[in-house]
């Protein structure tokens, strides 16, 4: 019995998420590539060091750093990661 | 033939091509492996790379690639009969339609959600990739203009159709601003403008454009065109949350909803095909190959799937073994779309030429009066359903064409930019998209620039699957599956795209049979088709190459080694 009940909250599940990638996925993916994006030029702007771009002197990168640490290891992989016309489309 | 007994042998088609042939290609070819990390959890950054439950990507995944084009391709080629249509879109899928969709997944999974255009060069050469991005942009343009003439013709045959559009527009402009300025719930804000949308519906069938415009300008094709094309702008300029996304959302409710309570319908009433099986190997567009083959894209295959698979769905694949459900098994559902799409076109009109004089004023109106009388069945009346249908149409477009003007507008700035610093500037690089985009709606005959379009998008399908087959080949596995699929989309969209610019240039530029605006849009339109074809003879010799290149180092290797 807990099984079957089991199975159509399952099922139950799936459609909603079936219901949930047709109709918003694409707009949280988008929402959140937006907030990406102004964060990681931050970033570029307050830590450019890093990937070689001096930008501003390092007294205010270091004050800064703490609250940037947890991201660092992401900013660096989407900088430097190989991006052609076709991420634009999906 | 009754039209169940087609819908039961799609069911066939798919469940033997996905429980079968695709399930012995990854467990065996490709080898899916569930314990090997997916680009998606190696480089999770919580945005492109981000591990997602398969149900939510079989959505995401079906919501991107079915467009317009499964739709308008087989109301287009039922001119050949319906049979040639019916067998095309299921052999099609079987043989290749799921092996390019999956193996464009699975070439990004297994090379760290590498991009098409990172691919070629990694794969092929240097030159592939910046050949392929060329051709990418103008497989854009003629996609801008496909789908522009679909809207437009819409719009003038059904004049319900602009209100229920401006309706749904100003739902999904609420939409945007009650989830991301107001805060409100997501369910209220889904009930309050999708409840708006469809009064958009009952509203535009009692007042039809002519009534508000007047004939002259409801009947105007410059004041559609560029009320599409402005509706693009707003999508391209805007921030993305308060205009293209919101409607999108609301409007995928209408549209998706209307496809499942029409093929609902067209199980209540099996209506039986009458139109011919077959008419004849030639017709107006063309000969039944290679054209039907490039007519009928988006619902046999399409090269559109391939850079939602590589570039959107491979990143956010948490397993390998997702892939298949994923890949191939949303081509079959869209399989079942372009079959609902031809038993529309197959059974609604009661002779040959009462179809040829409807679908004449653009596939809009056929699709609009199909969905009418299938969601009649279920007791919706006949008008309504009718503007139901025309607003699903203008939406499944606008869709594609807003992203395809953001994607110019980008591509237009990177291209540009070092001629002149203007081109950075996002309204004109919009501008510039969108002048193309109308200069090819209003130029050229809507079923040439279809077939265009489908031509392109194909050749599209055949470069993925040279690049499936080189990459398959350089580790040293099984390729036949990708290989001879990939020349026959080769051979057939090439002639095709050769045959229809010799038309247009020879037969008609050449020969002094058009002036004014047709002979702006066929030397347009024949240009863009040669440049399609010579970039791909540079690919494919650059592919065959690179195979050479492989062979000779024993394809032990990946791409490093040769």
């Amino acid at each position: 019995m807990s099984e079957e009940k089991k199975r159509k909250g399952g099922i139950f599940q799936s459609v909603k998420e079936f219901v949930y990638g047709v109709a918003a996925h694409d707009s949280a993916r988008f929402a959140l590539k937006t907030r990406a994006s102004m964060e990681h030029l931050f970033i570029l702007i307050t830590m450019g060091d890093m990937l070689g771009v001096p930008i501003l002197p390092p007294y205010y990168s270091l004050r800064l750093l703490p609250y940037v640490v947890p991201q660092i290891s992401t900013w660096k992989r989407r900088m430097l990661r190989e991006k052609d016309l076709t991420d634009a489309l999906a | 033939m009754n039209a169940i007994v087609v819908l039961i042998l799609g069911l066939i088609v798919a469940f033997i091509g996905y429980r079968i042939y695709a399930k012995y290609v990854d467990t065996n070819i490709i080898q899916a492996d569930p314990k090997r990390a997916t680009p998606a959890k190696m480089y999770m950054d919580g945005v492109e790379f981000m591990p997602t439950s398969r149900n939510i990507l079989y959505g995401y995944q079906f919501k991107s690639i079915a467009g317009a084009g499964p739709i308008i391709g087989p109301i287009i080629a039922i001119q050949w009969g319906w049979l040639p249509a019916v067998l095309w879109i299921l052999l099609g899928t079987f043989f290749i339609g799921w092996v390019h969709d999956y193996a464009s997944a699975m070439i990004a999974i297994r090379n760290d959600g590498a991009s098409f255009g990172g691919l070629s060069h990694r794969l092929i050469s240097p030159r592939a990739r910046v050949i392929l991005l060329s051709f990418i942009y103008f497989y854009l343009l003629l996609i801008a203009g496909a789908f522009g003439n679909v809207v437009v013709s819409t719009a003038i045959g059904l004049k319900a159709s602009p209100m229920a559009w401006l309706f749904l527009t100003v739902g999904g402009v609420l939409a945007g601003q009650m989830i991301y300025k107001w805060k409100q719930d997501i369910v209220l804000t889904t009930v309050v403008t999708v409840i708006l949308a469809l009064l958009g519906i009952v509203v535009g069938t009692w007042v039809p454009s002519n009534s508000v415009l007047g004939d002259a300008l409801a009947n105007n094709r410059w004041l559609w065109a560029i009320t599409g094309f402005v509706f693009c702008y707003f999508a391209s300029v805007l921030p993305i949350w308060r205009f293209a996304l919101p409607i999108n959302y609301v409007a995928s409710y209408i549209v998706f909803l209307g496809l499942l309570f029409g093929m609902i319908g067209v199980v209540i009433l099996r209506p039986d095909f009458t139109l011919p099986a077959y008419t004849s190997f030639s017709i107006g567009i063309g000969p039944l190959w290679p054209i039907m083959f490039v007519t009928i894209a988006c619902g046999a295959i399409s090269g559109w799937h391939s850079i939602v698979s590589s570039s959107g769905t491979a990143r956010q694949l948490e397993s390998e073994v997702d892939a298949r459900p994923v890949g191939a098994g949303v081509m079959f559902l869209e399989m079942m779309l372009a079959l609902f799409a031809l038993i529309i076109a197959g059974t609604i009109y009661a002779s040959a030429p009462e179809y040829s004089a409807a679908v004449a004023k653009g596939p809009g109106g056929v699709f609009a009066a199909g969905v009418g009388k299938f969601l009649n069945a279920l007791g919706l009346p006949l008008a309504y359903g009718r503007t139901y249908g025309s607003v699903m149409m203008i939406f499944l477009a606008v869709t594609i064409m807003q992203l395809v003007v953001r994607f110019m507008r980008v591509a237009t700035s990177e291209l540009l930019s070092d001629v002149s610093p203007v081109f950075k500037n996002v309204h004109v690089g919009t501008i510039v998209a969108s002048i193309l985009g109308i200069i090819l709606v209003m130029t050229g005959w809507w079923q040439y620039l279809w077939v265009l379009f489908g031509g392109a998008n194909q050749l599209m399908a055949s470069l993925a699957l040279l690049l499936i087959t080189a990459w398959l080949i350089s580790e040293g596995r099984s390729s036949a599956w990708a290989f001879y699929p990939m020349i026959f989309m080769f051979v057939t969209t090439v002639a095709a795209l050769l045959y229809t610019s010799y038309n247009l240039l020879v037969n008609k530029v050449l020969a002094g049979k058009v002036t004014g605006e047709a002979l702006v849009g066929n030397t347009l339109m024949g240009i863009v088709a040669l440049f399609l074809v010579v970039a791909a003879f540079i690919l494919a010799w650059e592919g065959f190459k690179a195979f050479q290149r492989y062979r000779s180092v024993g394809g032990q290797t990946a791409a490093s080694k040769a």
